[in-house]
């Protein structure tokens, strides 16, 4: 059956929302990743996304801030605090609500050894070994910030977080990220407007 | 003689009607289980109020029906009435525990549901 869920924002459905650019980090493990990163223009990347998911899946009014906007902090929480910057972006805007946050994006590449905790099948007895560990793929860590264009409150704070493995021949951050937008694309979309989703349940006849 | 004859005919006449109208309302009101089987089938259709509406009727007339009280949760569920699902489930999983289908049903939406009120209680309610 699918789930109704409701947004997370109570909006009208029309209503003017600016797009600020995110603080963004980007790091990876090895050399050779962090150099294809910097060929990665995340801030560019993510924004454009963002904006063309929002214009074909909602009705809101989206107002393109740009990536050029300097934002009054480097750090979120003071960010998320920055009231009066966010009610003059607004008001110079004509905005209801102005949309920001960070963006971490993280090439893995780690391998090593673990503690883990085994209990004997044959014995029953619990002992400590060591596994070795091997973690690749594409990390994406985002924190939305909503805030209110009259007051410049912030109205919502929301994180979504995802990994996605990698094959190590083939491992292309662009490629990377994009799986992880497409797979957080509901739940991002969910803060604006209604969605769906697909639950499994049981139903009797008698 | 005649008299006595019209007021047998009287009663038997009133009689008559009680016992149309006794039918016609047991007529009017369709049976627990094939409430159920309809309710079912507007849920399978995606007619989640009717199906609502059918299961309620058999929780009023059946309380202490599990299936009935399950099925109920999942109309309120689909219809986005998510408290009100959760008592259903409740009641549903108390009143038969060793069900596995509703037991199952009440675990996936615990599981949802913690994770939506988390999310959803962060929103300001100043808007």
């Amino acid at each position: 059956m699918k789930l109704p869920l409701k947004p997370r924002i109570p909006l009208k459905g029309n209503e003017r929302v600016a797009i600020a650019p995110f603080l963004i980090v980007a790091s990876a493990d090895k050399p050779k990743d962090k150099a294809d990163l910097a060929n990665l223009d995340l801030q560019a990347e993510f924004h454009r996304y963002l904006i063309q998911r929002l214009q074909k899946k909602t009705k809101l009014q989206l107002i393109d801030l740009g990536t050029e906007v300097q934002l009054p902090s480097r750090e979120l929480v003071a960010l998320s605090r920055s009231t009066d910057f966010w009610r003059t972006i607004a008001q110079k805007n004509g905005a209801d609500i102005v949309v920001s946050g960070s963006l971490e994006f993280k090439v893995e590449d780690s391998a090593g050894y673990k503690t883990e905790e085994y209990v004997s099948p044959v014995t029953g007895q619990t002992s400590f070994r060591q596994i070795y560990v091997e973690r690749t793929g594409f990390l994406f860590d985002i924190v939305f910030l909503v805030f209110d264009g009259k007051t410049g409150d912030k109205i919502l704070q929301d994180e979504f977080k995802d990994f996605r493995e990698r094959n190590r021949r083939r491992a292309d951050e662009m490629l990377g990220l994009f799986s992880n937008l497409f797979s957080l694309e509901d739940q991002v979309l969910n803060m604006f407007v209604p969605r769906e989703r697909a639950v499994q349940r049981y139903l009797f006849t008698r | 003689m005649a008299r006595g004859l019209t007021t047998w005919l009287r009663i038997a006449f009133v009689a008559t009607l009680a016992a149309t109208a006794a039918c016609a309302s047991r007529a009017s009101e369709p049976s627990v289980s094939r409430e159920m089987r309809f309710g079912a089938r507007m849920g399978r259709l995606g007619y989640w109020r009717e199906a609502r509406f059918r299961f309620a009727r058999v929780v009023a007339r059946d309380p202490n029906n599990a299936r009935a009280h399950n099925n109920l949760a999942v109309a309120l569920e689909a219809d986005g009435d998510f408290s009100g699902a959760f008592d259903e489930y409740k009641k549903a999983v108390t009143l038969d525990a060793a069900d596995k289908s509703i037991h199952q049903n009440y675990t996936r939406f615990a599981e949802f549901y913690t994770a939506y009120t988390k999310k959803v209680g962060k929103v300001s309610p100043a808007r």
